[in-house]
């Protein structure tokens, strides 16, 4: 029986989440956890049932997303119990489910904001067919981002297994590769950076997939040093879009199919509403979406280009967005607060590094710890700054640049 | 130096709720020994940078205590 899930050593096969599936009387609209194979057998059960799901982090706080009722985060609804005689039937029956699924995405301004998908929009470009039986992904992404739902659809729908690696550290990720024989990784160049240095020679990888943020020709050495029989390819999805564009190097292509529906403009790309969830957040132009990336042509006549920089304030911190805005408001209700800035730091482990610059009422007793444990109360962890610095005036630019007068 | 290190490690540690290490050696590892994310090991760079200006994780190449000292020599 194929192997759906190996999650610290436990191992859940396609027959037992089947069983699961068919004993489901209920499901979770809005579900909590940190049990990778809890997450997913709900996830599934949602859309074999055609019912709505909203996908939350597990290290959510309560008051971080505006609109969640913390009464109904894993509050059990009932459904119709439904009997599937394989997993095949209910892969076909999840890939025409009607389910609204809802994502969260860091957006531009105020707290993150909902994004709501159908099953079309987020399998784009899932492949499936025999080509893709047998695969082993090593599942690198939190399973609530769009990067992690994408991973979970592609293995799912052929079948695959997949080896949990989420914040797993250098050694046990190895380990994992060893012993299971994993043969793709989707992750972000960060991921990839820290398996760093390399110690011997992987074989079994076939296939690496960055995305998230930008990765550069050095690493993509140290990925084949590594994994010596790896291809390795870069991916585009975004909250808003799902999976759009892929490119072998820096030179992404834009697909035949979507070429009508993308337009560049004072070198932002843009992308027609049809491609995109539905979200009351989204920022049109007529039927576009201004998606904050800009762009430079590599070859017009060929569609090829690569992108060079983010139009808005996100910080990339290895590959995790965040709007400092949201950081900074989160700060600034703590009473001793008189101004902040919070930026990001060009760093070689995470691409950037959160920091911030406080200035403080005079004899304020508040501490750099003091700040990030209130932080830890109110924030997810990748968004709080890893660098708080006390100041009697803010100098810098959010981009950590010196500001000039 | 070896001392500013093991100062700096404590006051990561002590903020991600861990007790404070009494001492280091060149062999423990930052990840297993030492328990640091990617997270915890960006915030190292940055403080390290602060303090002697270097940049640890350059080149990708650390995983030890002893590899840290190495670079700061």
């Amino acid at each position: 029986m194929p192997i759906f899930l190996i999650d610290q050593e436990t191992v859940f096969t396609y027959d037992y989440l089947l069983k699961d599936i068919n004993n489901a009387i209920a499901y979770y609209p809005m579900f909590r956890t940190i049990n990778l194979y809890d997450f997913f057998l709900n996830f599934v059960i949602s859309l074999a049932s055609n019912k709505p799901i909203v996908l939350i982090d597990s290290d959510l706080n309560n008051s971080e997303i505006e609109g969640i009722n913390e009464k109904s985060v894993n509050l059990a609804y009932p459904i119709k119990q439904v009997c599937f005689s394989s997993i095949e039937e209910i892969v076909k029956c999840i890939q025409v489910s009607k389910s609204e699924i809802s994502i969260y995405t860091s957006g531009t301004t105020g707290q993150p904001k909902k994004v709501v998908h159908t099953v079309s929009t987020l399998t784009r470009y899932i492949r499936v067919s025999d080509r893709y039986a047998e695969q082993i992904w090593g599942f690198a992404y939190n399973p609530t981002h769009m990067a992690g739902v994408q991973v979970f659809f592609q293995a799912f729908e052929n079948i695959n297994t997949i080896v949990n690696v989420f914040n797993k550290n250098r050694q046990q990720v190895y380990d994992s590769i060893d012993k299971y024989g994993i043969t793709h990784i989707s992750a972000t160049p960060t991921f990839f950076r820290l398996l760093l240095p390399i110690e011997k020679t992987y074989d079994s990888i076939k296939r690496v997939t960055l995305g998230g943020e930008k990765s550069d020709n050095k690493l993509y050495e140290f990925i084949l040093q590594i994994f010596p029989g790896a291809k390795i390819n870069n991916i585009y999805a975004s909250t808003e879009a799902g999976s759009l564009f892929v490119a072998n190097g820096e030179n992404f292509r834009i697909p035949a199919n979507i070429i009508d529906k993308i337009k560049i403009k004072d070198n932002e790309l843009m992308i027609h509403k049809s491609l995109l969830g539905k979200s009351d957040s989204f920022n049109f132009q007529g039927e576009y979406f201004f998606t904050n990336d800009l762009i430079e042509w590599t070859n017009k006549e060929e569609g090829l280009f690569r992108f060079v920089s983010r139009k808005n304030e996100l910080i990339n911190v290895g590959g995790y967005k965040v709007n400092p805005l949201e950081v900074e408001s989160v700060i600034q209700q703590l009473p001793d607060v008189i101004q902040v800035m919070v930026y990001g730091k060009a760093n070689s482990v995470l691409g950037n590094v959160l920091c911030a610059e406080v200035k403080l009422q005079e004899f304020s007793a508040l501490s750099e710890f003091s700040i990030r444990q209130y932080l830890s109360e109110k924030l997810q962890d990748f968004k709080i700054p890893r660098k708080i610095k006390f100041v009697n005036f803010i100098s810098l630019t959010r981009t950590g640049k010196i500001k000039r007068l | 130096m070896e001392t500013k290190i093991l100062e700096i490690i404590n006051y990561i540690r002590i903020n991600k709720k861990l007790e404070a290490l009494s001492e280091i050696h060149p062999s423990d590892n930052l990840r297993n020994q030492i328990g640091f994310t990617s997270f915890d090991l960006a915030e190292l760079t940055v403080r390290i940078e602060d303090e002697f200006d270097i940049d640890i994780f350059e080149d990708g190449l650390v995983s030890t205590i002893g590899d840290i000292f190495e670079k700061l020599k």
